[in-house]
């Protein structure tokens, strides 16, 4: 009975998913009702994590840890996907993928994501994530008239399970030389023991869970998935997957491999390398705007491995405030991606902005400035994450590290720019629908607010962080 | 122990080629066929490490309900399988490079774990010959990990409304029983009299 007090908020998701599939079967037409309390579900979830923050707990014979960065990282998964309901209610009734099983699945998903950032525990580990990737293959795949989506849906599961496969194979090494699953007897083991064989296994999982967050060199899935899927699934894919997968690898990365730092720092250090470089080449010749968000998702997921391959509290510190104003940003930009329609016809090319500032002022402004932010300009938001990484990765002298992402994002910042000189000096175009929902234009102006007004007081979002990790030392 | 040996090669050898030959023989059929041999055999294996469990589990789960759906499936599916395959000598060199590398993993790994002093074989774990298997593990499903099998439950659950998701569908050309639309029917719905007149015949409306 002890245990399950600390499990208040997950609970609280399964039963209302559970009451909530018999409520949709037995109503017809529910997917606006089902919706709606799917997202007071999850705004209700908010104050239930809170209030569960009373300390540092490990749980179920410490396989679970109900801690201050887990609720952290839960309530940042749960604001983020209730954005993600709330500005793609339009693109779901036009592309008729109003069916009651959608909130249902991200329901799921997010129950997924909350094992997966709590869980000490190898095999509660893989169930996460496991629950929240199928939740995902269906979800990617739900527009079954459509050719890409299909398509998206199969290539992501039939790699999401080669993912899989290769995390299990690490899992099943670890397990066999360390005697244990649990995250803390197996750093017992690291004390004595870093043979080959171990290291392995660590390399097996690390891919697995780099899969998860599409870095490279495991991103093939990424563009392909982003591009296929609808819109709004493409938005969910950016926002809190890539939240879970963080907290997972800064759990496994910090208490299960705390003892060998030195082992896997090059390997993450080759990884975010990779993706910043990779994001911003191959990002380059894109001219879909959904695809240029997968490109541009990878290389901010490097800016953040960046920061972890520090290896103490300051660079979880800074991978938080990145990951933080990254789900910012993201929120913005697939808010205005979800504006550009005309006649219920959805647009996602570049070219399809041209001239955008003349007719619609204030949303390119929002969306410039976004960029401008994604792109690390001061004095937007984007630029203070990614001071906060190379300020820590520079305190580590790691500087060639704050070197290549200075590189990668002048490089990056062409894409972004070009977007920008396309919307403001293209000759103008047909205008867009006026009458977009509350959703998105509340959307964008609350993460456009943030954006903007971020430099006013740059410590706060760092203060949060610093009390979420204070367990981590 | 000799005797034991000879089996355990020889359910081995078994595993190995009915795992072989389902990826390469021609016939669907055949392979799905090859793919039970191999649950088969695998579950001989569980039996004779001891854990008639699993073993039994494997039977009853892969070849009683898995396999034989996998031939359901193929055989109501028409795809030409040995299209698909053509691809399969273009691959070979750089598939059996990765399997290679792998193999040599594995060695390592092997090596390692021969050279290691201080690590436990199979024989010195200490096992309570009281308590069966089934028991065993049902001591800790329902305890210790009570909340990994609640977990699996509801992964289940989104597999199976993905499923139905994915492939039911609602078509407006299909007739659905309605009972009540069937038993409210009343005669006047359904039945009127009409009066022919002679050489004029009556047009009917359906």
């Amino acid at each position: 009975m002890n245990n399950i007090e600390f499990i208040y908020p997950e609970l609280f998701l399964i039963i209302s998913l559970l009451i909530l599939l018999i409520l949709g079967v037995y109503k017809s037409n529910s997917y606006n009702f089902i919706k709606k309390i799917t997202t007071i579900c999850f705004l209700l979830c908010i104050p239930i994590v809170y209030l569960n923050n009373i300390g540092d707990f490990n749980i179920f014979n410490n396989s679970y840890s109900v801690d201050s960065l887990s609720n952290y990282l839960k309530i940042l998964i749960l604001l983020s996907t209730v954005f993600s309901l709330m500005f793609t209610n339009d693109y779901i009734k036009i592309q008729k993928l109003d069916k009651f099983e959608y909130p249902i699945l991200i329901l799921s998903a997010v129950i997924g994501m909350f094992l997966m950032v709590s869980s000490n525990d190898l095999i509660g580990l893989y169930l996460g994530i496991e629950l929240q990737s199928l939740s995902l293959y269906v979800l990617a795949s739900i527009d079954r008239g459509s050719e890409k989506s299909t398509e998206a849906g199969v290539k992501y599961f039939v790699l999401g399970a080669l993912s899989s496969g290769l995390f299990l194979y690490g899992c099943s090494l670890l397990y066999g030389f360390s005697g244990s699953t649990n995250y803390y007897e197996i750093s017992e083991v690291f004390k004595q023991d870093t043979s080959i064989p171990i290291l392995f296994g660590i390399i097996f999982i690390i891919i697995g869970l780099a899969f998860k967050i599409s870095a490279v060199p495991f991103h093939m899935w990424s563009p392909d998935v982003y591009q296929g899927s609808p819109t709004s699934v493409t938005s969910f894919f950016a926002l809190a997957p890539k939240i879970a997968g963080l907290g997972a690898i800064i759990r496994i990365l910090y208490i299960c491999f705390g003892e060998i730092y030195e082992e896997w720092k090059s390997i993450i250090i080759f990884i975010s390398v990779a993706s910043m470089l990779l994001g911003a080449f191959a990002a380059i010749g894109q001219t879909n705007l959904k695809r240029l968000m997968a490109y541009s998702s990878i290389s901010h997921i490097g800016y953040v491995l960046a920061a972890l391959t520090v290896g103490n509290r300051d660079g979880v510190i800074s991978a938080i405030s990145y990951l933080n104003i990254y789900i910012i940003m993201m929120i913005s930009s697939f808010a205005c991606i979800l504006f550009f329609k005309r006649k219920n016809v959805y647009f996602e090319n570049i070219y399809d902005l041209s001239g955008l500032s003349k007719n619609h002022p204030l949303i390119s402004f929002c969306f410039a400035t976004t960029l401008f932010s994604l792109a690390g300009i001061p004095p937007l938001a984007g630029f203070f994450a990614k001071f906060y990484v190379f300020k820590s990765v520079v305190e580590a002298n790691m500087i060639y590290l704050a070197i290549i992402g200075l590189i990668a994002s002048v490089i990056s910042a062409f894409y972004y720019l070009r977007i920008v000189k396309i919307m403001y000096f293209d000759p103008e175009n047909e205008k867009f629908d006026e009458g977009s929902n509350i959703g998105i234009r509340f959307s964008i102006l609350f993460s456009s607010i943030i954006i903007i007004f971020y430099f006013l007081n740059p410590s706060s979002i760092l203060y949060y962080v610093e009390m979420a990790t204070k367990f981590l030392n | 122990m000799l005797a034991h040996s000879i089996v355990f090669y020889f359910f081995s050898l078994i595993t190995i080629f009915s795992s072989i030959m389902v990826i390469s023989s021609k016939n669907t059929i055949h392979a799905v066929f090859f793919l039970i041999l191999d649950f088969v055999s695998i579950s001989c294996l569980f039996i004779m490490l001891g854990a008639e469990f699993l073993g039994m589990i494997t039977l009853i789960v892969y070849v009683g309900a898995v396999a034989v759906l996998f031939l359901f499936v193929v055989m109501m599916i028409n795809i030409n399988f040995s299209e698909l395959k053509s691809g399969f000598l273009n691959y070979l060199p750089f598939g059996s490079l990765i399997g290679l590398v792998i193999l040599l993993e594995l060695f390592i790994m092997v090596g390692a774990w021969k050279y290691k002093d201080n690590f436990l074989t199979t024989g010195e774990i200490v096992i309570n010959k009281e308590i069966t298997n089934t028991q065993s593990i049902g001591n800790v499903i329902y305890t210790d990990y009570i909340h990994y099998f609640q977990i699996s439950g509801i992964i289940l659950l989104v597999a199976m409304i993905g499923a139905i998701l994915l492939t039911f569908q609602k078509r407006d050309f299909l007739k659905r029983q309605n009972i009540i639309q069937q038993v409210s029917r009343e005669r006047s719905d359904s039945v009127s009299v009409v009066k022919v007149e002679t050489y004029k015949g009556i047009k009917i409306d359906d």
